[in-house]
């Protein structure tokens, strides 16, 4: 029994058919405001597997080489959103994306999200980027009595918002965004979508708040529709649809 | 050091945490303390359901769903428990309905619900759609819709704090006190992760719900940030814990990674196939084949490894077939979990079967409870003004193996009942007992020493020593050797702990100090585990003892709750039966006590267990 | 910038809320006047380059003659205003999101409108003011209404 358990461990990923073990380099931006002011690059070599992903190769840096690198993780498969950030240029999640994917015969840069404040090494301060996600009013909003069971509402009305309710808060959407970069006021991608998720909930009942909200200065208008924010999103929602759709409903709201 | 005054705090900000935050916080001052940003927490990772007899697409009621839980459990659950968790699902589903969850939806409009492992019509006739579900990331909904509405609410929260003490006003790791004698909560200390300052919370309630400690495991589906936290600072402070022998493997994990593939699979028409391709859980349990209780898969699974029907060119896993399922049907119910298998073992769903192998899951056992979330200290005393709800704690509703969907019903209903009292019991006291004289000084100390200690062991390798050991002598199969051999490694790594150090000395976010401070509770949760393990000489539900194959409901039928005690303090624990829950286990300086608790029974009379 | 390192949890506020229809109608402007634009700059080209002797028969003559109809004057209005207005709104929404400083923000917009004011006074004076017929040219460079 207990050498069946321990030889599946070893050699499960070789079972699957994936690629055998291999050195990766990873060149990550570290920073520590304790230590310095400024940021520096730093280089590791890690052993890996053909299924090992980012985050195995960050845990195998701060387990086996230097305890000090910092960075957020909770879940370990693209749930929970903790681990954004920016990998080979390009925003992803560090559990989601396997280093088999990222051309690991190059070393791959690992840095913090963008346009947030980074607290140290690849965490940054989420304060406000959560701050605008509250303000778009993410909660049901309803009047009147609550009926005795269930809301009704067709599958249909239920698909019309569907795809927004997959959201884990990650920001890699509203960090990816150029817009964003430079005006930390803009509401971003993910507080959008979240209120797309209920200002297309036919539940939901403060739809003209929210888009009273979004037709701000700093809301919807300034999507430049890069599809930064879509191609980022670990989740596969379709961000900028649904920054467009809240868009045309706030035009249909004023003709 | 700053203090904060509060009516309750909440210990964690998961499903349990939330939802019992939803009732504290519309009649007390409530703070909610997480050591992740709220919608991180592992509730989000929860897949297939939430159970409850709605009966929106069959016929079902709640005492069938009661049935169930009691026989999933293997009669270890407590009845009256089960009866409210059965009972109240049905308002704990409309509640989530109405703060906005969206549903997947019949027709008519009204909450989806599928089929589930143990859920039964008619007690035990064939399977019940009683699961209603979000797609595949129900839990996902739970934790975004709960904290959807604690914005709503305006809920405090402390984000990125870590608590490594529970403030008592009896030390029961040193005091002997009589039956009936008051002991109170009175706060907690926390680690602010961000600025490395310590934090003292007072509180006249304090809710625990601080999640699982799945990581004691090597393959889990559990986030790494799941080390027992809450059931290690109660059992330190000499709160016993009950039931930690029972660990639940979820029959799904993707092969070699342990992430889990939802039992929704199954529910949505997967079959589990060995190597030969054939469907083998009909054999082990003819009437409702693949949806069996997770126990009874996850054993079946790798009984069939054992046997050598195991697949793949090392035969070391199984196969869950879903080619039989229209793409479409995959994409409407289990988009998720297909994508887990292309993402991580780049699988085809569609086309091939998924590679899986049981992944260590769930914690049955946990700081014990009664109905309203009032922790335990003994077998009947409460300790006044402290509440634990989720998986952190044991009501017990799961008794030695929970059935899926019920965990997702479980935070829901404790915590919205742990909630209330908390709130209430809050308006009762005064004012805030006193705190002890440096009520930081015990945690200032703990991590002042774990700084400055010498270069020494690092905590990634006690780690995954910790976690290999688990894996191989205490997983679905178990014997009295090779839990021996556990407890012998733990006991080892317990002396190894005390030289490990960390390389990151600084202040701010130091998650370096925060794992070694974390290996610390992993391995207490382990030596409960595996000490009430060896202690339970029979098999059933979660726990399969091979030296002892059969349930002995003789001498067995009893929770399990193991005390931290001085060397000096006496042998006997509270609930000790002579021969079977005597157990005492001498380490370094001090003793863990076997007792026991009675299992609360109404309606059902033990009987063989059988699908 | 993505260092600076604020104390931490400083609170987030947003500076000012800005909520009036003003961007919706901007964003709207955009899309109607690049398409109206489209169709006043293809005409006046079709018929600047391809009626007649094409881009040769393009000189003062030309151009006096076009202006001396109220349709062309309208058109070419028309094209004038609602390109300085697509164009000015267009490079303050780049000039928004590239500036990050509010100094260099402002000074780059009052740069913008200030060349907005200039092309669009003159260019309207022109079309209103213009005399296709100034005394003392040479005929042959006329427009053949000014022999007249």
């Amino acid at each position: 029994m207990t050498a069946v358990i321990e030889d599946k461990g070893a050699a499960a990923p070789s079972a699957l058919g994936v690629v055998p073990s291999f050195t990766v380099t990873l060149k990550i931006r570290r920073f520590n405001p304790e230590v310095s002011d400024e940021p520096t690059w730093e280089e590791y070599q890690v052993e890996a597997h053909g299924t090992d992903r980012i985050l195995d190769a960050l845990h195998k840096i701060k387990w086996e080489q230097d305890g000090s690198l910092t960075f957020r993780r909770s879940c370990a498969h693209g749930v929970c959103g903790s681990d954004a950030m920016r990998i080979n240029g390009r925003n992803r999640l560090a559990c989601k994306t396997l280093l088999k994917d990222v051309n690991p015969d190059k070393p791959i840069t690992v840095e913090p999200i963008k346009g947030l404040p980074v607290v140290k090494d690849l965490v940054v301060d989420m304060e406000p980027f959560f701050a605008s996600y509250r303000e778009i009013m993410p909660f049901l909003i309803t009047s009147g009595n609550e009926p005795t069971r269930e809301r009704l509402q067709s599958a249909a009305d239920h698909a019309k918002f569907d795809d927004t309710t997959k959201c884990i808060l990650c920001a890699a959407c509203t960090s990816s965004c150029p817009v964003f970069w430079t005006d930390g006021q803009y509401f971003g991608p993910a507080a959008i979508v979240n209120a797309h998720r209920f200002i297309f909930d036919s539940r939901d009942e403060g739809g003209q708040q929210r888009l009273d909200i979004l037709n701000d200065k700093e809301g919807v208008w300034r999507c430049r529709t890069t599809f930064n924010c879509t191609e980022a999103c670990p989740r596969g929602i379709q961000v900028t649809k649904a920054i467009q759709e809240v868009k045309q409903a706030m035009i249909r709201r004023a003709f | 050091m700053q203090t904060h005054q509060y009516d309750v705090v909440i210990v964690g900000a998961g499903g349990a945490g939330m939802r019992a935050a939803l009732e504290a916080s519309t009649d007390a001052r409530t703070a909610v303390i997480s050591k992740l940003y709220p919608t991180r927490s592992h509730t989000g990772a929860a897949q297939g359901g939430m159970a409850a007899a709605l009966a929106n697409v069959e016929e079902d009621n709640w005492e069938w769903h009661t049935f169930d839980t009691v026989k999933g459990g293997d009669y270890l659950v407590d009845q009256d428990a089960a009866e409210i968790l059965a009972k109240e699902a049905i308002d704990a589903v409309l509640d989530l309905e109405k703060m906005g969850l969206p549903f997947n939806r019949t027709p008519e409009g009204r909450i989806d619900q599928r089929r589930f492992g143990g859920h039964t019509r008619s007690h035990g006739e064939a399977a019940v759609r009683r699961a209603c579900y979000a797609a595949d990331r129900t839990g996902h909904m739970i934790l975004q819709t709960l904290y959807q509405n604690c914005v709503k609410q305006n809920v405090e929260f402390y984000n990125e704090f870590y608590v490594l003490d529970l403030l008592t006003d009896h030390d029961l790791t040193t005091e002997e006190l009589p039956d009936g004698a008051e002991v109170n909560a009175t706060g907690v200390v926390a680690y602010d992760l961000a600025s490395g300052e310590i934090h003292v919370f007072q509180a006249k309630a304090i809710i625990f719900a601080t999640g699982g400690a799945g990581k004691i495991f090597k393959t889990t589906s559990n986030a790494h940030t799941l080390t027992g936290d809450g059931m290690a600072l109660a059992y330190r402070r000499g709160l016993p814990l009950e039931d930690m022998e029972f660990f639940q493997f979820h029959p799904t994990g993707l092969a070699g990674l342990g992430i889990l593939l939802s039992e929704a699979a199954r529910g949505e028409g997967g079959i589990l196939r060995n190597a030969d391709g054939e469907r083998f859980m009909e054999r082990y349990a003819p009437t409702i084949k693949d949806l069996a209780p997770r126990d009874i898969v996850a054993r079946s699974m790798a009984n069939e490894v054992r046997e050598g029907r195991g697949a793949g060119p090392n035969k070391d896993y199984v196969l869950l077939d879903l080619t039989h399922l229209e793409p479409a049907h995959i994409d409407a119910k289990l988009p998720d979990i297909t994508e887990f298998a292309r993402t991580y073992l780049g699988v085809e769903p569609y086309t091939e079967p998924v590679p899986v192998y049981p992944t260590a899951h769930y914690a049955m056992g946990g700081v014990p409870t009664n109905v309203q979330g009032e922790v335990l200290r003994d077998s009947h005393n409460v300790v006044r003004g402290l509440y634990a709800a989720g998986e952190v704690a044991c009501v017990s509703v799961h008794g030695s193996n929970r059935l899926g969907t019920n965990s997702l019903l479980d935070i829901n209903v404790f915590g919205k009942r742990s909630g209330r009292a908390a709130a209430a019991y809050a308006k009762t006291v005064d004012a805030h007992l006193p705190l002890p004289a440096d009520p930081a000084a015990a945690v200032v100390a703990q991590l002042e020493d774990m700084r400055s200690r010498p270069d020494g062991e690092r905590v990634a390798d006690l780690r995954r020593t910790l976690q290999e050991t688990m894996d191989a002598n205490a997983q679905v199969f178990r014997t009295g050797d090779s839990l021996a051999e556990a407890m012998a490694t733990i006991k080892d790594l317990q002396k190894r702990y005390r030289n490990v150090s960390v390389q990151d000395k600084g202040k701010l976010f130091n998650t370096d100090l925060l794992e070694a401070i974390e290996l610390g509770f992993l391995i207490d949760i382990a030596e409960v585990t595996v000490l009430a393990a060896l202690n339970r000489k029979e098999s059933r539900g979660g726990h399969y003892r091979e030296d002892f194959p059969k349930r002995d409901d003789v001498n067995y039928m009893k929770h399990t709750m193991a005390y931290r005690r001085p060397p000096a303090a006496s042998d006997v624990a509270d609930g000790h039966i002579e021969g079977y829950f005597d157990h005492v286990e001498n380490l370094d300086g001090y003793k863990v006590v076997l007792g026991s608790k009675t299992v609360t029974q109404t309606r059902y009379e033990p009987m063989e267990r059988k699908y | 910038m993505s260092t600076q390192i604020e104390t931490p949890r400083s609170p987030y506020t947003r500076r000012k809320t800005t909520r009036s229809n003003y961007e919706l109608y901007g964003w709207i402007f955009m899309r109607a006047s690049g398409v109206l634009l489209l169709v006043l700059i293809f005409g006046h080209l079709f018929v600047n380059l391809m009626t007649g002797h094409g881009v040769h028969s393009i000189d003062f003559a030309f151009v006096g003659g076009k202006w001396s109809t109220p349709f062309w004057q309208v058109w070419d209005l028309l094209m004038l205003w609602l390109a300085m207005f697509h164009g000015t709104n267009g490079v303050r929404t780049i000039i928004n999101d590239y500036a990050s400083k509010d100094g260099t923000r402002i000074v780059l917009k009052g740069l913008l409108y200030l060349a907005f004011a200039v092309i669009v006074v003159l260019g309207t004076l022109v079309i209103f003011t213009f005399n296709p017929c100034p005394p003392g040219s040479p005929a042959d460079l006329l427009p053949s209404f000014c022999a007249a």
